[in-house]
């Protein structure tokens, strides 16, 4: 990094920086960014050297949908809008196995993704077989990320890690969906998958618990190769680990990203101008989000559906905590909702 | 074949469906399941099969071939890709295939909807799970009303979908979105597919988002609970959960309880299928037996 605080201390490591800004900040703007607003974060984030610029809809390839939102953009002009704007960056995309399928994957590689994420709920990455098998054979580099990863075991996230290579991943990692962990709960998973895999070991943090880059620091000092970091936060929920904090903290700890800071605080600042109406906050209802361990994307839903039945969205979150819902099943926000409507005897 | 025996049946694939089915088969008295074949790596559900009293072979579709005498009936409960493979080589020997994989080979149908079609076909497709369960509501409000979008959202208990079915994911998805289209005439149609880790366990569930202008809830209301109706006939757990309507948009909740099988109460996604599966194969055998007191038909 040029103009980088002196060097810390420790070896220096490279740390492999992906920003998901153009993707999970979707969550945080119910996915209607448009052309413009993707064409000037990605040539930001560019100039900046971010390696890798991750674009789509925030619940990945071919999501777009009344239950989590419609996208004011198809995949299609996401992708090649962001391809134009790149000239260093690898540009990636993310698609859950349910939502997503081999044609999205394969449109997607004709457009020019390089990188291809496939997201699972922590405990099924058999799901991913099919999607790293075809990945592999188109000559992509294929990353299998396991969902709401607070909700397993770490030997047990190291032997879904451990599956992901052996179906083809070329780097597995876990995602704190629900911005849900303290720094030794990431210590304690990173250490167990890399133990168990050769590749580079992702983390992807939350920041409902105001722990996202202290989280991803223990990540790296327990392993992790690639650290998942968005402009301003911008993301689901509480945000996610802030890229222009990130960055220069692992880069003062001795670990090497390539990323010009004056660049990225540049790009920081106009995705602060350009992309959301106010950088993500801790709220009220995100901390009980994350204290509860719901997905961190349901945020504006619930706060919509809570408001609608007249019901306190944070009770929502506990119950939704509750019933172990996972990302994708928005239709149970609802459900609940009115359940506890009837519950506290009040009349639709 | 003697019209006063059973209609003799074999079960392709010993997975989850598979052994459901045998025992759904057992229990109805027009069907004789002769045998259950699977592969080398599904011993698990052979052995189940066995204990359930039924023979048993492990060569795939060439235990099939070799039987001594062809089968009336068999159930392909393997997956998407093998099935066109199976109705080549069971097509030249007069078998019925009742395909319960996403294939989108045969002629779909859906009880409720097109029982009678089956009768016709050789080949017949269940479609899905999420199909079964989501078409026969689709199907009555797309006849009322000119629907610009339908959007189907299945959630199934991650330990009710075996490795066929996540394997199949695409076909799964594609097939249902084939079939919704077919069944509604409408165009613009997205099916997602969940699965929740949750435990106690899930029930299987469907949730359908429908856009049309002039939805009404009462009428909606009524079609809904009129085609529910006509399900629970054959799967008693299908219950209608939620039903909203909020401007041009109708929101449908279905959760299907499993009854009967050996199968947990969340499996409802396996009773659905299992269950028109079964529906169709005694159908099939009343149209060649006299029918007895009781029977479906």
């Amino acid at each position: 990094m040029n103009q980088s605080a002196p060097a810390g201390v420790g070896d220096s490591r490279q740390v492999l920086i992906y920003d998901p800004s153009l993707r999970d900040g979707h969550h945080a703007v119910r996915h209607r960014l448009d052309k413009n607003q993707l064409r000037a974060y990605a040539a930001a984030a560019d100039a900046a050297g971010v390696p890798v610029v991750e674009v789509g809809h925030g619940n990945g390839l071919a999501a777009s949908s009344l239950q989590v939102g419609l996208a004011k953009l198809t995949d299609a002009e996401m992708q090649t809008v962001v391809r134009d704007a790149l000239s260093h960056s690898k540009m990636a995309v993310f698609m859950l196995p349910g939502w997503g399928t081999t044609t999205d994957l394969r449109e997607a590689i004709a457009r020019g993704a390089d990188i291809v994420r496939i997201g699972v709920h922590c405990t099924e990455s058999d799901l991913t077989e099919r999607y790293l098998d075809f990945l592999r054979e188109a000559g992509v580099e294929a990353q299998g990320v396991l969902l709401m990863s607070h909700m397993a075991s770490p030997q047990r996230l190291a032997e879904e890690c451990a599956q992901m290579v052996r179906f083809g991943a070329t780097g597995v990692g876990i995602f704190d969906s629900a911005g849900h962990y303290l720094p030794d709960d990431v210590s304690e998973r990173i250490a167990a998958i890399t133990g168990a895999v050769d590749v580079p070991v992702i983390f992807h943090g939350h920041n409902n618990l105001g722990m996202a880059v202290a989280n991803s620091v223990a990540a790296v000092a327990a392993g992790s190769g690639i650290i998942d970091g968005c402009a301003r936060g911008f993301g689901a929920g509480a945000g996610n680990t802030q890229l222009e904090v990130v960055v220069p903290v692992l880069e003062r700890l001795g670990y090497t990203t390539g990323i010009d800071l004056y660049a990225l605080l540049d790009a920081a600042d106009i995705a602060e101008r350009e992309l959301m109406p106010t950088p993500p906050t801790i709220s009220s209802v995100s901390l009980v989000s994350g204290l509860a361990g719901v997905f961190s994307g349901f945020k504006d839903r619930v706060l919509d559906v809570a408001r609608r039945e007249g019901v306190d969205p944070r009770d929502v979150f506990f119950e939704l905590g509750r019933r172990q819902i996972v990302a994708g099943q928005e239709d149970l926000i609802v459900d609940v909702a009115i359940a506890l409507r009837e519950a506290a005897g009040v009349p639709a | 074949m003697n019209r006063d025996e059973p209609v003799r049946v074999a079960v392709l694939g010993a997975g989850l469906i598979g052994i459901d089915l045998l025992t759904r088969i057992q229990r109805s008295p027009s069907l004789d399941c002769r045998l259950v074949v699977g592969r080398n790596d599904q011993a698990r559900g052979l052995r189940s099969a066995a204990e359930l009293g039924c023979s048993t072979a492990a060569n795939g579709i060439e235990s099939l071939i070799a039987a001594p005498s062809p089968f009336d009936i068999v159930f392909d409960a393997t997956n998407a890709l093998s099935h066109a493979e199976h109705w080549a080589r069971l097509q030249p020997l007069g078998t019925t295939l009742i395909d319960l994989t996403p294939s989108m080979v045969g002629h779909m149908v859906v009880p409720t909807v097109n029982a009678g079609d089956a009768a016709a076909h050789a080949n017949v497709n269940l479609i899905s799970c999420g199909g079964q369960a989501a078409i026969p509501i689709l199907y009555r409000l797309a006849k009322r009303y000119q629907c610009d979008y339908i959007e189907l959202v299945t959630t199934a208990a991650t330990r009710s979908v075996g490795r066929a079915t996540r394997l199949n994911l695409d076909e799964y998805i594609g097939t249902t979105q084939s079939a919704i289209r077919a069944f509604t005439g409408v165009d613009h149609v997205k099916t997602i597919v969940n699965l929740s880790p949750a435990r106690p366990a899930a029930m299987f569930r469907v949730a359908l988002s429908i856009v049309a202008p002039g939805l009404e809830l009462e009428p909606v209301r009524s079609l809904v609970a009129a085609a529910a109706d006509e399900v629970r006939a054959f799967v008693p757990g299908y219950r209608v959960t939620a039903c909203t309507v909020t401007e041009e948009r109708a929101f449908v909740a279905v959760e299907v309880a499993a009854s009967g099988g050996r199968i947990p109460r969340y499996a409802g996604n396996l009773d659905i299928i299992n269950s028109a599966a079964v529906l169709i194969a005694q159908q099939h055998a009343a149209s060649r037996v006299p029918l007895t007191a009781g029977e479906v038909s």
